[in-house]
């Protein structure tokens, strides 16, 4: 796929401190010595954003140039000699940290950054221990601009960071300077406040501690805590976050390691939507209805309470209703679908489904490598967005393909039915009403057909035979085309690979005796027991059943835990351990943060329910390692390389093989529509996200 | 508003100053007016530049930079559209030539603009004014009406097939937006903040096109090469110091102004003779040879042929022709905390070294003057210009940092003699806290 | 003769060692009669922590954990909060809410005192912590933070010039 057109030397030979390097042609000095071991020390550089060269930390000596040279802006030339470590260089920059601590308040005791903070960490290597500054230093009080973000302007360096983290990685551009001269200041879009994503990308990147976010202000302090690698609970896209836990409370949440396959990137709801763990709503022991009110009662006399009338509906012939929510992990929900199956011998087993990935695989059904995955977005020559807001629903999706732009020049087009921020950037934007989708993208045809590869991400709009007639489409543009089916939530794209679904089993094995969906579960009307783990279906539904005898495994007392019989107590994704899987089906290993006492994790409520039913044998042992053993044994796609996915890494699914000969009830197909402040049933017991304004894209207001 | 010529000046591009309504095109056309713009339209591009490379014009907005070469940068290839930039953002204290230039004959600018334009194949120019000179966009307006009136301006040009236009733009008081990115990262509507350079504007200037830049002197002396020989103008200076250049005299001189003079002219003649010598016949102290950004010459250092090449040879720059002599009894310490006071006030913020240090040394030396200085800050200023220097983005560093070291290298006794006479005790709590 | 040099020896010996003792019962007594009366403690003792206001009756910690990062047997536990204009506790942005030493594990070494970077900590002289009870011997911050005098007054705090700027 090279698209080099004559050639020119593709690696240069140079010199740094002695050690001959070489790097390819237009690599930038500093990061050719990175590579290489050397650091050369910077504020205002930062690998993937545009070049600044305004910190002047770091200046090396180049042989034939007079003056000291910004590394950072230097490409590396054949024969260069550089030197970065002399008597001079360090002068220099001794120097420049001697005039940025002129203004910079010594206040690192107080100051969140003290002890990650890059200034105390060029200055304890580079900087004099004594100041010469004997004047008045400039003030100006710390601003608030948003329900996160906090300013002083006191500490702030004008590494211009932020500004470039929010207007370049972000696409939002609500940070900017103004003044000039030592009192310029970062500002914010609207004045006084900011109105954007509220991402946090901005405090994230700053070296110093100018840029603090509300949750974490005078919490801790860096060393203080113990830092969890796991994966977002919210959306679908699986950003890898590191939590920073202390005494068993989540503090931040941010991915400055940049484990993960989103790097950096993070957005409000990866950096700050932890808060659902410490609702004090949180059910914390389980509840059974008794004179109609629900009681806090004991683990075992409600786990025998269910297990007695799953028992005697099952002896009656009765039938049952198995709802799973769309944040569970795989073992969870494999456990979950096999006790269904195997336990109470029914398929009435549903999760609600928000993207039509059935009739894709069969659509694809003997291509390989038609999926795309994170990665791809980022890599690809050119992206094509169908019926999503991105930067909304999938903001980490949105931030590849605005990378891609950036680094790659690839061309993006969009056919949505309202304005999408991707129209910015993208080569060619079309709006249009759903359902007129292909029009567009009949115009669009000519064009991608002269585009070397193309990724479609489409959205929920796109199902049934729509994504036939897609693929079909796409197949005719004679280009490589990889496919994202979007879907809302941290394992949706898992509920349906472990066959969370009334016509399949895991893996996308046609079931042969199939059951009911969600959609007729709830308006089945004698129904006898409808079971929720982690779900919330009666939310603006209602069931058509009076007499089910309901249970819920639930977090918080939602719709349909009003309605239930008995609530089970149960943990939040941050205190489980197990496996999720985003939507570009790659899987990653979630680790528990914390505990809350009370909850137990589901797979847990489901194994001492199989307990009490006299099923763990048949089910098997509900230890979230024994069976992941057995999804990656026997779920098509899931013999991921064992070493990535335990040293935290991203491991690619590609389930597509063959056939998926089943009916797809369209209706039942649909996304919530969250925002980026929306989190499904979350994000409302998330008192960060409940309080950050709320701008969600035009295309979703319904 | 013009001072009287004097008879060692060489008037080239002064030379319709004075004249009744001189800023007229009227004016203009019976001086010829356009006529090297028409010899231009009948030139090819080398041979325009060839004729600059000749006259040895070099940049008179203060880097000096020769013009031929600058202009033969161009990639004429190039598919992207390209600009012609005037910039006028004339803030470099002691400096008031342009202002003159475009009071006096703005339609010598244009014609400069419209050779430059015809060399590169450029149609758009824009003149960037700097926003203090309300006045004279008044007047560049009204001249670019005339011109378009006059089918001097607009699509083919008096026949010759060349479509230019040409607009006024109005800076808002910023002194780093004369430099030249910075200019073009204002004119494009953004903060005016220098650029990373290379590409220089040659190559990636306006819009990230090939964009011509020059000072309005430089642009003025154009016509003036092509009308009379680029060896004939050459000839008025020395070599490779072509020309004549505008030499802007303030201080305490008996006739400061500004005089148009050839270059290699004697410095002392022209204090002594042509600007009348020292006022009250006081003893000359210090000069500063070219604009508040160049190392300050003492007395006895005042005596050269001023062209570029002698100007490096002091250790000092010809800038942009910002003289200010000074007499035996200024102040240097008041005079480097006012040229500090500038530069810290101007400062547009973007590096570190030159935000934090002019700021610092504007501090310290208000403090020097104020009385509480300490024999330790003589060093430290000398050396916090010195870690200034060189280190910055834009040369704006430079120039604060190269006076000061010109000061406090060339009259450190004046430094020493403040702190003597100077000593106050430190008794209030106050003191301590503004002490440190 | 070597019977008689011999009990010369032992004579010799004996008026050697009454010497001392008859020396010493002419000197001042330096035992103290600790516990019947006070003990006597030197300036630089190192007992019970006492936390520090400054001069306008703020506490003077400002919760920077570093006394805690440089405790070797990790015995005080922190929890700090941002001050706000209404209430302002400390002098610094932020203030310790909870502060705590486990006096079971403090090996009142000093780290704590050194590392304070607003001298908030010092080392008080109160040694007599013994308890039946364990859990008495963690200290809050009420118990070791001195005590304002009842006639109090603070200083006005002086406002800090404005930033000179432009």
């Amino acid at each position: 796929m090279s698209t080099s057109t004559a050639a020119p030397p593709t690696v240069v030979n140079f010199t740094v401190d002695g050690r001959q390097l070489s790097a390819p042609p237009g690599t930038l000095l500093i990061d050719a010595c990175k590579r290489a071991g050397i650091e050369i020390p910077a504020f205002c550089y930062y690998e993937g954003y545009s070049l600044q060269a305004a910190c002047r930390m770091c200046l090396v000596e180049v042989e034939k140039m007079p003056k000291l040279q910004t590394a950072c802006t230097l490409p590396v030339m054949e024969g260069m000699i550089v030197r970065s470590e002399t008597e001079q260089i360090h002068k220099a920059r001794k120097g420049t940290l001697e005039f940025l601590l002129t203004n910079h308040p010594l206040d690192c005791p107080v100051c969140d950054k003290g002890g990650e903070c890059e200034l105390q960490d060029m200055v304890f290597r580079y900087g004099a221990g004594e100041s010469r500054f004997t004047e008045i230093k400039n003030h100006e009080p710390e601003r608030q601009w948003s329900p996160v973000v906090f300013y002083d302007p006191a500490r702030c360096i004008l590494c211009y960071r932020c500004v470039r983290a929010c207007n370049e990685g972000m696409g939002v551009g609500a940070l900017g300077v103004t003044n000039r001269g030592v009192v310029s200041e970062i500002a914010p879009n609207m004045v006084d406040h900011l109105d954007c994503d509220e991402c946090g990308a901005c405090i994230d990147i700053c070296p110093v501690g100018a840029l603090t976010s509300n949750t974490y202000r005078y919490k801790t302090r860096p060393w203080e805590m113990q830092h969890v690698g796991t994966v977002c609970t919210h959306c679908s896209n699986g950003c890898k976050t590191t939590l920073g836990v202390r005494n068993d409370e989540i503090v931040r949440g941010n991915n400055r390691d940049r484990s993960g396959i989103n790097g950096e990137f993070l957005c409000v709801k990866g950096r700050y939507g932890f808060d659902v763990s410490t609702n004090e709503e949180r059910v914390t022991s389980p509840m059974i209805r008794i004179n109609g009110k629900l009681e806090a009662v004991s683990w075992s006399k409600a786990l025998g309470f269910v297990a007695e009338k799953f028992r005697s509906v099952s002896t009656a012939g009765g039938s049952f209703g198995v709802v799973a929510g769309p944040h569970l992990t795989n073992e969870e929900l494999f456990y979950l679908q096999k006790f269904t199956r195997a336990g109470l011998k029914t398929s009435n087993l549903d999760h609600a489904r928000s993207g039509d990935l059935v009739t894709l695989l069969d659509a694809l059904s003997g291509k390989t490598d038609a999926l795309a995955t994170s990665d791809d977005c980022y890599n690809t020559k050119a992206a094509l967005v169908i019926g999503s807001d991105l930067s909304q629903q999938h903001p980490f999706l949105a931030f590849q393909l605005r990378a891609d732009v950036r680094h790659h020049k690839a061309n993006i087009y969009t056919v949505t039915p309202g304005p999408v921020r991707e129209a910015k950037y993208s080569a060619q934007s079309i709006e249009v009403p759903v359902g007129g989708e292909f029009d567009a993208l009949r115009n669009l045809t000519e064009t991608l057909k002269g585009e070397q590869e193309l990724v479609i991400l489409f959205g929920d709009s796109i199902k049934g035979q729509r994504v036939r007639d897609l693929v079909e489409w796409a197949s005719g543009l004679g280009i490589p085309v990889k496919y994202v089916c979007l879907v809302d939530y941290s394992n949706s794209r898992g509920a349906m690979d472990m066959g969370v679904m009334p016509n399949l089993l895991p893996g996308y094995e046609v079931d042969p005796h199939p059951g009911m969906s969600l959609g007729q579960m709830l308006s089945h009307e004698t129904l006898d027991v409808l079971w929720v783990v982690g779900a919330n279906p009666l939310r603006g539904k209602t069931l058509a059943s009076k007499q089910a005898f309901v249970v819920t495994q639930t977090m918080f007392l939602e719709e349909t835990s009003e309605r239930a019989d008995v609530v089970f107590p149960s943990a939040s994704a941050y205190e489980k351990n197990g496996t999720v899987t985003n939507v570009t089906g790659q899987v990653q290993r979630l680790k528990a943060a914390v505990r809350t006492m009370g909850a137990k994790t589901d797979l847990e409520i489901c194994g001492l329910l199989a307990k009490e039913l006299g099923l763990a044998v048949e089910i098997g042992v509900w230890s979230h390692d024994v069976v992941f053993k057995e999804i990656h044994k026997s779920v098509r796609g899931y013999n991921v390389p064992l070493p990535i996915l335990i040293t935290g890494g991203a491991a690619a699914t590609n389930p597509v093989n063959g056939r998926v000969a089943v009916d797809v009830r369209i209706e039942d197909i649909q996304s919530a529509g969250d925002t980026l402040f929306t989190s499904g049933e979350l994000g409302r017991y998330s008192k960060l996200l409940t309080s950050v304004p709320e701008f969600p894209g035009a295309l979703y207001k319904r | 508003m013009f001072n009287e010529p004097h008879p060692d000046e060489v008037r080239i591009i002064t030379k319709r100053f004075g004249l009744p309504n001189s800023a007229s095109i009227d004016t203009y056309l019976a001086h010829e007016g356009y006529v090297a713009f028409m010899k231009a339209a009948e030139m090819t591009p080398e041979a325009i530049i060839e004729e600059l490379k000749v006259s040895s014009l070099r940049g008179r907005g203060g880097a000096g930079f020769p013009t031929g070469l600058k202009w033969s940068f161009i990639p004429r290839d190039n598919p992207k559209p390209k600009y012609v930039v005037v910039n006028a953002d004339e803030s470099e204290p002691g400096t008031c030539k342009d202002r003159l230039l475009i009071e006096n004959d703005p339609h010598q600018l244009i014609e400069g603009c419209l050779i430059a334009a015809r060399t590169i194949g450029c149609k758009l120019g824009y003149i960037y004014i700097r926003g203090e000179y309300r006045y004279l966009i008044d007047i560049m307006d009204k001249a670019l009406a005339e011109a378009y009136a006059h089918g001097y301006l607009g699509k083919n040009i008096k026949g010759t097939g060349i479509d230019f236009d040409l607009y006024t733009h109005s800076g808002a008081g910023a002194y780093e937006c004369g430099e030249e990115s910075a200019l073009l990262e204002s004119l494009e509507g953004k903060r005016g903040v220098p650029r990373i350079r290379p590409p220089f504007p040659a190559v990636s200037g306006l819009y990230a096109s090939p964009t011509v830049l020059n000072n309005v002197e430089t642009f003025c002396s154009v016509p003036a090469i092509l009308r009379m020989g680029g060896q004939a103008y050459a000839d008025l200076g020395t070599p490779k110091n072509g020309g004549t250049r505008m030499l802007c005299v303030s201080g305490h001189v008996n006739r400061p102004g500004v005089y148009e003079i050839p270059l290699g002219f004697s410095m002392q003649k022209m204090i002594y003779d042509v600007c009348g010598g020292i006022r009250g016949g006081k003893k000359l102290k210090a000069v500063i040879p070219g604009g508040s950004s160049s190392p300050v010459l003492k007395a006895d250092e005042c005596d050269f042929p001023m062209d570029y090449d002698n100007y490096a040879r002091m250790k000092t720059m010809a800038g942009s022709g910002g003289m200010m002599v000074m007499d035996e009894d200024t102040d240097i310490v008041k005079v480097a905390l006012r040229t500090m006071r500038f530069y810290a006030h101007e400062s547009c913020g973007w590096c570190i070294p030159c935000r934090e240090g002019t700021t610092w040394l504007r501090k310290i030396l208000t403090r020097m003057d104020e009385g509480t200085g300490r024999r330790a800050d003589i060093d430290l200023i000398h050396e916090l210009a010195k870690n200034m220097l060189g280190r910055t983005f834009c040369p704006l560093g430079d120039a604060a940092a190269m006076p000061t070291i010109g000061f406090v290298e060339k009259f450190r006794e004046e430094f020493e003699a403040r702190l003597r006479e100077t000593v106050v005790p430190v008794t209030s709590p106050d003191q301590l806290i503004a002490i440190g | 003769m070597a019977l008689i040099t011999n009990i010369l020896n032992n004579a010799a010996a004996v008026a050697k060692g009454m010497s001392v003792t008859l020396v010493e019962m002419l000197q001042p007594t330096i035992t103290d009669a600790y516990p019947e009366g006070p003990a006597k403690l030197e300036e630089r003792y190192r007992g019970v922590h006492v936390l520090q206001r400054d001069e306008n009756g703020l506490e003077k910690c400002v919760g920077c954990f570093l006394c805690a990062a440089a405790c070797p047997s990790n015995c005080i536990y922190i929890e700090a909060a941002e001050n706000t204009e209404e209430g302002r506790i400390s002098g610094g942005e932020r203030y310790a809410s909870v502060y705590n030493i486990d006096y079971s594990r403090c090996i009142f070494c000093g780290f704590c005192v050194e590392a304070c970077p607003t001298d908030a900590i010092t080392h008080g002289h109160k040694f007599e912590i013994a308890s039946y009870n364990t859990s008495t011997l963690v200290y809050r911050k009420e118990q070791m933070l001195t005590p304002l005098p009842a006639d109090f007054k603070p200083l006005v705090v002086k406002q800090e010039a404005p930033s000179a700027g432009h």
